[in-house]
């Protein structure tokens, strides 16, 4: 007993100095930003530099319908000035109980702090009538809006609008930021087009319509998905009626992400016949893919690369 | 991008709901975790726990709010319908309990993969019913639950002394429902019988000192999963282990040699 009694003042000393040793004051000159996914992190960074200090809820190795709550993300939250989230209820599983818990004031949902990227766009998917038997439909439409980057051009407006609204002493530094962006985005999307043109008219196969905005982008069409319904496994049944329609109107290829798991894809190009792309889905899976530019440049090259056909 | 995580005093506060769900698991938990140990039937909370989920993945596909009355009362009903059955069974075929309890826990299991198979949330819900998300407790469900837990225990210290097993079954049905929903399988399962197997040699204090080991590792495993940045339920999950370990080891061999010292004081 007594034994036990010096190990839990052992503990209580051990926190207490831990506690201090970690203890850093905030910098008075940045802003703390708390984003859901990386596409965001990364887009907040190329707008306000050495001004922010973000910290990313989920990598690219995860899928943001679902997250582990752990310890951190709470403390992140309390201590953020602004949340970054994609919105359309993509975190609706994590985010209304972690900002329940953080009890964050400056980001609650109808305060300035907090921004749902997918708002500020025009979104595809929405529903004409909301029934659960139809799968993982999001009443506010697909939420996987950073794939489209005209999309995310008017988002890194708005973005940069919010980022001067709640933190006027960096507006210099915001708009410069925007405006190098800007011309640098839009040099890269005209390039990715005239990289793309072949890929324009063509069919796809994808597991989940997460690729359904850079689809629209360049003008590739949907030939199927391996899920039934959205967010639902796939069948062996419906992967063979997929077949089937397919034989009458071929595809070129099978797209999955990186955080899915390929065995539906492969499964089914074994059956189809039809080669596998895995594609980045947002930032920071790769090497190669470190920034929004590079997310993008290797997308576009996965999607034109021929040497597998 | 910063990764380090900088905690000041004030953002354990965080922690507070968390470490309050440990605190009304423990309560509980220990003294039934006791009995559990005592008759021999280890296994039943996971099956209990399994038809209670069951319950509320039932509810889930009528579109109930988790939280509402309509899947508190389906799943309570469930756990009781469950531990009537292994009451009856008990009485009827002792020999082979251990065995209906484990069948009972894989066929809870199974019906609700397949009453999920057709939800996109599905693999999520089972995974948060096992793993439980701890860290998510709000306060309106604590005040419930400790509304509830307290009734158990009054009942329970009442009535301890009785051998039959119904108000038994009951209370622990009663109990692991409102447990499964705030802290998941796996941190029932490690409440109830880490500490009761710890401290299952001792006669005297055995009670005190279980729900102080189970009390240590909760803090201490949400501590250290604050440090580490871990999912908590599973950092308290091997704390409780840890503890209870060690609690096992050293107890026999350090209470005999306490009990001479401290009895001359009782006695005054």
């Amino acid at each position: 007993m007594q034994k036990l009694i010096r190990l839990s003042r052992l503990v209580l000393l051990l926190s207490g100095i831990s506690i201090t040793a970690v203890l850093n004051p905030a910098q008075a000159d940045t802003l703390k930003v708390f984003a859901c996914e990386p596409e965001w992190a990364s887009l907040v960074m190329e707008l306000g530099g050495e001004r922010i200090d973000v910290f990313s809820a989920t990598n690219a190795h995860q899928d943001p319908h679902h997250i582990e709550a752990r310890p951190s993300l709470i403390a992140r939250l309390r201590q953020a000035d602004l949340l970054l989230c994609t919105g359309a209820d993509l975190e609706i599983g994590w985010l209304p109980m972690l900002l329940r818990q953080a009890g964050n004031q400056k980001v609650r949902v109808d305060q300035p702090g907090y921004f749902e990227a997918a708002a500020q766009v025009e979104r595809l998917d929405i529903p004409q009538q909301l029934d659960r038997s139809m799968g993982d439909l999001h009443a506010d439409g697909n939420p996987h809006v950073h794939l489209d980057p005209r999309r995310l051009q008017r988002i890194a407006e708005a973005l940069h609008t919010r980022l001067i609204e709640i933190d006027p002493a960096g507006k210099a530094i915001y708009q410069q930021g925007f405006s190098e962006f800007s011309t640098r985005w839009q040099a890269a999307i005209e390039r990715w087009q005239q990289q793309a043109t072949s890929l324009k008219g063509q069919r796809m196969v994808v597991l989940h319509r997460d690729w359904l905005y850079l689809f629209d982008w360049l003008g590739i069409e949907i030939a199927g998905t391996l899920e039934p319904r959205p967010g639902l496994p796939t069948t062996a049944a419906h992967l063979q009626s997929l077949k089937k329609q397919l034989q009458q109107n071929p595809a070129r290829m099978i797209v999955h992400t990186p955080h899915q798991s390929p065995r539906a894809a492969q499964q089914f190009a074994k059956l189809s016949g039809l080669p596998v792309r895995e594609l980045p889905y947002t930032v920071g899976g790769t090497a190669d893919t470190q920034n929004l530019f590079a997310l993008f440049d290797q997308i576009i090259l996965r999607l034109t690369d021929t040497t597998d056909e | 991008m910063s990764d380090a995580i900088h905690w000041s005093l004030s953002d354990f506060a965080i922690l507070l709901p968390a470490l309050l769900a440990g605190l009304l698991v423990t309560a509980t938990h220990v003294p039934l975790g006791q009995r559990v140990l005592a008759r021999g039937i280890i296994f039943l909370d996971l099956a209990i726990a399994q038809v209670a989920g069951l319950g509320i993945i039932i509810a889930h596909s009528f579109h109930w709010h988790p939280a509402g009355w309509q899947t508190q009362l389906i799943a309570v009903s469930a756990a009781i319908a469950g531990v009537l059955l292994l009451n009856y069974s008990e009485r009827r075929w002792p020999q082979i309990q251990e065995a209906l309890i484990g069948s009972l826990f894989v066929l809870a299991s199974s019906v609700g993969i397949l009453l999920l198979a057709s939800n996109p949330h599905g693999g999520e819900q089972l995974k948060d019913l096992l793993v439980g998300q701890i860290l998510w407790v709000s306060y309106e469900q604590l005040s419930l639950v400790a509304l509830l837990y307290a009734m158990v225990l009054g009942v329970w210290f009442k009535f301890r002394q009785h051998q039959s097993s119904l108000p038994f079954y009951i209370l622990f049905a009663l109990s692991i429902t409102a447990s499964v929903q705030l802290v998941g399988i796996y941190l029932v399962f490690a409440s109830l019988i880490l500490p009761a197997l710890a401290i299952r040699q001792l006669s005297a204090g055995a009670l005190p000192l279980g729900y102080l080991i189970s009390v240590l590792a909760y803090a201490l495993g949400l501590y250290l999963a604050a440090l580490a940045d871990l999912p908590a339920g599973a950092v308290i999950v091997v704390c409780l282990s840890v503890l209870s370990l060690l609690a096992a080891l050293l107890l026999p061999r350090l209470i005999p040699r306490l009990i001479p010292r401290l009895m001359p004081r009782l006695q005054k």
